[in-house]
């Protein structure tokens, strides 16, 4: 085996033996030092999904939550070198491990925070001047055949609990003891110039964002958020987009003329 | 309302009433705050920084060797024991291991 793979397979690896190559300048123990590095790597490793999962910390507890990271860190090391982007399937690793499996939902709790880091950190992209709308509820004939794009921080997140109170509550807006977690929920992930926010939507908005994102139009994405619900609310769901200018481009869509 | 039930088509007038709606909800103040921000560079999010410890800090508490990995007799804790839980006796998560009541 070449050294370098020795020494990272001995890094992430704590039964294994310190590299046999390695030397210190001043002759002290290698393996001791080794051990140091070795630990500030996971630590350090740790430090980042504590700071990227609060929320999953604070269920957890700092003890839990970090040992269970630590299994984590060694099974799945960072691929790239942007720290931000660690930690991108720790949701899936939590969800199939088995000590934290009497909190259900703490997976769809991760996938909601692993959001809001991808939120905080995708590309700018100005919103749409509310004049462009505004001239498109002029010619209310084409509005079934609006396309709009939104922006790249929108996240969402359809799960069979309530990880939008769940979330809520651990940022002092809800008390967590009225929460009921085994209620289904949905979340949209929205960056407001450099804010992040959760807004708790229905089912049938999150259908109906979905099928914006998937380049549906305006008319046909509403049928099918009111076929899941006839309580489809068209203009509030528009208004949490607008609000946190989520909509970035508007255009028609030519192929589908009017009758 | 708007819809017509076999097809459930919504109509023109419908999506101009729902995006006058939303149009007035949201209207003005966001642009301009959006606008007015810019990005900050230096501030990045605790630990979202090349180097957590930082060059020439070795990290406090380091001495400790390892997270002992294969041990799990933690508790889940934290709000864990105000969080709904329908398997606990309290009917609460607890700091404590406890037995699970049987659900009917």
């Amino acid at each position: 085996m070449n050294s370098q793979r020795e020494f990272v397979a001995a890094l992430l690896d704590p039964e294994r033996d310190c590299p046999a190559q390695l030397t210190t300048w001043n002759g002290s123990d290698p393996a001791v030092r080794f051990a140091v590095y070795r630990n500030n790597v996971l630590s350090s490793l740790v430090d980042a999904l504590a700071a990227s999962f609060p929320v999953v910390q604070q269920l957890l507890g700092e003890a839990f939550f970090r040992a269970m990271a630590a299994l984590y860190v060694r099974q799945s090391p960072p691929r790239t070198r942007i720290l931000a982007e660690y930690g991108a399937d720790f949701a899936d690793f939590i969800e199939a491990f088995a000590p934290a499996s009497s909190l259900p939902y703490l997976a769809d709790v991760a996938r909601l925070e692993r959001l809001r880091v991808r939120a905080y950190h995708a590309a700018d992209v100005a919103p749409l001047a509310s004049e462009t709308l505004t001239a498109a509820l002029a010619a209310p004939d084409r509005l079934r055949d609006l396309l709009l794009q939104l922006q790249p921080a929108l996240g969402l997140l359809d799960s069979s609990f309530a990880v939008v109170s769940l979330w809520a509550a651990h940022q002092g807006s809800l008390q967590i003891a009225d929460v009921d977690p085994h209620q289904a929920q949905s979340a949209l992930v929205l960056r407001n110039g450099l804010q992040v926010e959760v807004i708790g939507i229905h089912q049938s908005d999150s259908l109906f964002i979905q099928a914006l994102q998937a380049g549906l139009t305006l008319g046909h994405a509403a049928e099918q958020a009111h076929a899941l619900n006839d309580a489809f609310d068209l203009g509030t769901c528009l208004a949490h987009l607008l609000r946190a200018g989520a909509i970035t481009h508007s255009a028609y869509n030519h192929q589908r003329q009017l009758p | 309302m708007n819809t017509t039930a076999s097809q459930n088509v919504v109509s023109a007038a419908a999506l101009a009433l729902a995006l006058g709606t939303a149009l007035a909800l949201s209207s003005v103040p966001v642009t301009a705050q959006a606008a007015d921000s810019e990005k900050c560079f230096g501030v990045a999010m605790q630990g979202k920084n090349d180097c957590a410890a930082g060059p020439g800090t070795t990290c406090a508490g380091t001495s400790k060797i390892d997270y002992q990995g294969n041990s799990w007799k933690f508790v889940p804790k934290g709000t864990c024991e105000q969080t709904a839980s329908p398997t606990s006796p309290t009917g609460f998560g607890q700091l404590e291991a406890f037995k699970e009541v049987k659900q009917s």
